[in-house]
């Protein structure tokens, strides 16, 4: 552990002294120029920290003149807060906003286009990887830069592992039933989810060869509720009925969440992202998790996009100075303090450097390759709620997995139009 | 002139109160019944389309409206009897003389300043299906969040918790100004606690009860906190009340039209329920 600590601080102080040389266009003023930066970066491991004491300080010193008022929200409460600031006119400079995000406020046209108002736009884009970038992308125009990035693996209590008699995670679909039986058996569930939204359910339907709609997002009938997503959901109902996986995917009050589950030994594992390294190690110092590849099916192992993307508000009062800070943010020193947080860096030249922060980014580089994106669209949280109660419908029993689909497509076609 | 100014006084004194109800009350209620005629754009300057009352008919075509309708009908019809009754119940008991009465008051006062937040979120716990201490304790494996009536049921219970101290002190504070002599002379006549309570008590304090009766309803049609922190409407729309059904069209799906008029229909049926309430209770006693 103190090894890879040092060689961690070794990687930062090195990333650090890069950015400072090449922190360029200073602003240069005698007043004080104060910014807004809204986030949901989470307090129950060190990212908020790294903010606040490390990131916030070192650009402050480095940009005299620009100071930094960050406003940490609950991710839960964010979207809202944003609505609400939307209608009052009241939107801070910028905000790091969940990719699913980006087009619905690209699409109130609240966002200030980069490509536009960045003369160095061009540069940025050419540092990040494609994937989290084309999540900003919206009627034309890019609305924002990638913050952070991260992916759904399967993550597991090693410890758990063995006491349900198993030497290694299962690698595939028929290796999660059978391994999951055998959990049950011991008193363990296997695989626990927390709901059924697209996030949780989705790297299922991918890996299985299913789909949500077609390739240009237009059109849900035939893709979701095709054979292949019906089968995907099926494997999950069956777990569910055979009593092999907590009930907690259908209502979050039926039982403990993933983390006390898996902290309580009660759930051997659960798909999450790089985060949940942090937070345990915060938190559960004594659970040691390990990650391996989400287990494949016809379709390969294949995971769901998720990040964050930094963007800037027309609102905002302060450009100059705003962009200042997002380029700072992007940079080596910030992106390398915030992966030490479970924050998984977006320029591409981090993946020569990731692995040695935490050996668990491997997994996750490995699985983000194959990763798929959630439909791009300005109604995602009416199709994400569609996600949510019929598949609960199909995992309650109320409907069967293929109507169920057949009326979510159905439904998410309405959106699509 | 001197009778001018004196008709002219009492607004003046109104004047502060009833611009404050206008700024807070009146114009959200105008506003929201004009919003809830658009497909509204949140972002100021920007054309709405006016869909005229298709809002309202949509509302009225949709199951989960009808459902959250019959939620918060059913938490409104099981918290304000009961918050009645058992704060009527504490405040006779506080009302005799009895030792540590004014830690009692206070005991029982204490979860009307608790946080709603706190609350609602120990509720959760309280009741969460695996590993929850109700559960624990009564040897049970009941699911009581992830079904709709037994959770309806908790979050009624957390709101006659959190509400029989405040009704308790109000009526509290009503049978202390019943005269004393009047019971002690139905004492002497021979009546008992319970005679002496309907026949004096109660007549004496009933404008109280029915003020208490009225807050209480519409503090029940109002329920929002407790339902969002503990099920969010969840499993499946089954836990929906009208607010929580609300706030998710209006601020998760950016549909304030729909979300301003199921809002505007809630004030219409408080404010029906309310002058109701008032015209029944009005007639004088022994007619009803």
């Amino acid at each position: 552990m103190h090894h890879r600590n040092s060689i961690a601080l070794f990687v930062i102080a090195a990333l650090a002294a890069a950015t400072a040389a090449t922190a360029s266009a200073r602003v240069e003023t005698t007043h004080t120029t104060t910014i807004t930066f809204w986030d949901a970066y989470s307090s129950d491991g060190p990212e908020v920290q790294k903010l606040e004491k490390v990131i916030i300080p070192g650009f402050e010193k480095t940009h005299p003149g620009i100071q930094v008022k960050d406003v940490t929200i609950p991710y839960d409460s964010l979207h809202q807060k944003l609505v609400t600031a939307v209608a009052g006119g009241q939107l801070p400079d910028l905000v790091r906003s969940d990719i699913i995000w980006v087009p619905e406020l690209a699409n109130l046209g609240v966002l200030q286009p980069l490509d536009k108002a960045m003369p160095d736009f061009g540069k940025w884009k050419a540092r990040v990887f494609p994937g989290p970038l084309a999540t900003n992308y919206w009627k034309g125009h890019y609305y924002g830069l990638p913050l952070d990035t991260n992916t759904r693996i399967y993550v597991y209590n090693p410890a758990a592992l063995e006491a349900i008699g198993a030497s290694s995670p299962p690698k595939t679909f028929a290796q999660l039933s059978s391994m999951s039986a055998q959990a049950k058996a011991k008193g363990y569930y296997l695989y626990a989810e927390s709901g059924t939204s697209c996030w949780n359910v989705c790297p299922w339907i991918w890996s299985n060869g299913g789909a949500i709609t077609n390739k240009t997002y237009t059109k849900a009938t035939g893709y979701l509720n095709g054979p292949k997503s019906v089968a995907a959901v099926q494997m999950l109902v069956n777990l569910y009925k055979a009593g092999q996986m907590p009930s907690i995917v259908v209502d979050s009050n039926a039982g403990v969440g993933t983390y006390d589950g898996i902290n309580q030994d009660k759930y051997v594992s659960m798909l999450d992202g790089p985060w949940s390294f942090a937070i345990f190690g915060a938190a559960f110092p004594k659970v040691h998790l390990a990650g391996s590849q989400i287990p494949a099916g016809p379709g390969g192992s294949k995971s769901v996009v998720g990040g964050e993307d930094i963007v800037l508000t027309k609102a905002s009062k302060n450009k100059a100075a705003a962009l200042q800070f997002l380029r700072f943010m992007l940079g080596y020193g910030s992106q390398a303090q915030m992966a030490l947080a479970g924050q998984m860096p977006v320029l591409k030249t981090s993946a020569k450097w990731l692995t040695r922060v935490h050996p668990y980014y491997s997994t996750y580089l490995k699985q983000i390759g194959t990763a798929q994106p959630r439909t791009p669209t300005p109604k995602w949280p009416q199709i994400d709620q569609v996600f949510v109660t019929q598949i609960a419908k199909a995992f309650q029993g109320s409907e069967t997995v293929g109507q169920a689909l057949t009326e979510a497509a159905h439904q998410i076609d309405g959106f699509l139009k | 002139m001197h009778k001018r100014k004196e008709q002219l006084a009492p607004y003046l004194f109104l004047a502060p109160g009833f611009l404050l109800f206008t700024l807070v009350m009146l114009y959200p209620i105008v506003r929201a019944f004009q919003i809830s005629l658009y497909q509204w754009a949140i972002v100021p300057g920007t054309a709405s389309k006016y869909l005229g009352l298709h809002n309202y008919l949509r509302a009225l075509h949709d199951p989960i409206f009808w459902r959250g309708l019959e939620n918060t009908g059913f938490y409104m019809a099981v918290t304000v009897p009961a918050q009645i009754v058992l704060g009527m119940l504490v405040a006779v008991l506080l009302d005799g003389k009895m030792p540590a009465r004014a830690a009692y008051r206070t005991l029982y006062y204490l979860p009307v300043v608790t946080s709603w937040v706190v609350a609602s979120l120990l509720f959760r716990y309280l009741f969460i299906g695996q590993g929850g201490l109700v559960n624990s304790v009564l040897h049970t494996n009941l699911n009581w969040l992830g079904q709709r009536w037994t959770a309806m049921l908790v979050i009624s219970i957390l709101g006659i918790w959190k509400g029989i101290g405040w009704s308790m002190v109000i009526f509290l504070a009503a049978l202390q100004g019943v005269p004393r002599e009047l019971h002690e002379a139905a004492a002497v006549d021979g009546a008992g606690a319970w005679r002496r309570f309907r026949a004096i008590s109660l007549p004496a304090i009933k404008p109280v009860v029915v003020f208490v009766a009225i807050l209480l309803v519409i503090g029940g049609f109002n329920v929002f906190i407790s339902v969002f922190l503990i099920t969010n409407g969840g499993p499946l729309d089954e836990t929906q009340v009208l607010l929580t059904y609300m706030y998710r069209q209006a601020f998760s799906f950016l549909d304030f039209g729909y979300g301003s008029a199921i809002s505007f229909m809630l004030t219409l049926i408080v404010f029906t329920l309310s002058l109701v309430q008032l015209r029944v209770f009005r007639r004088p006693a022994g007619t009803a």
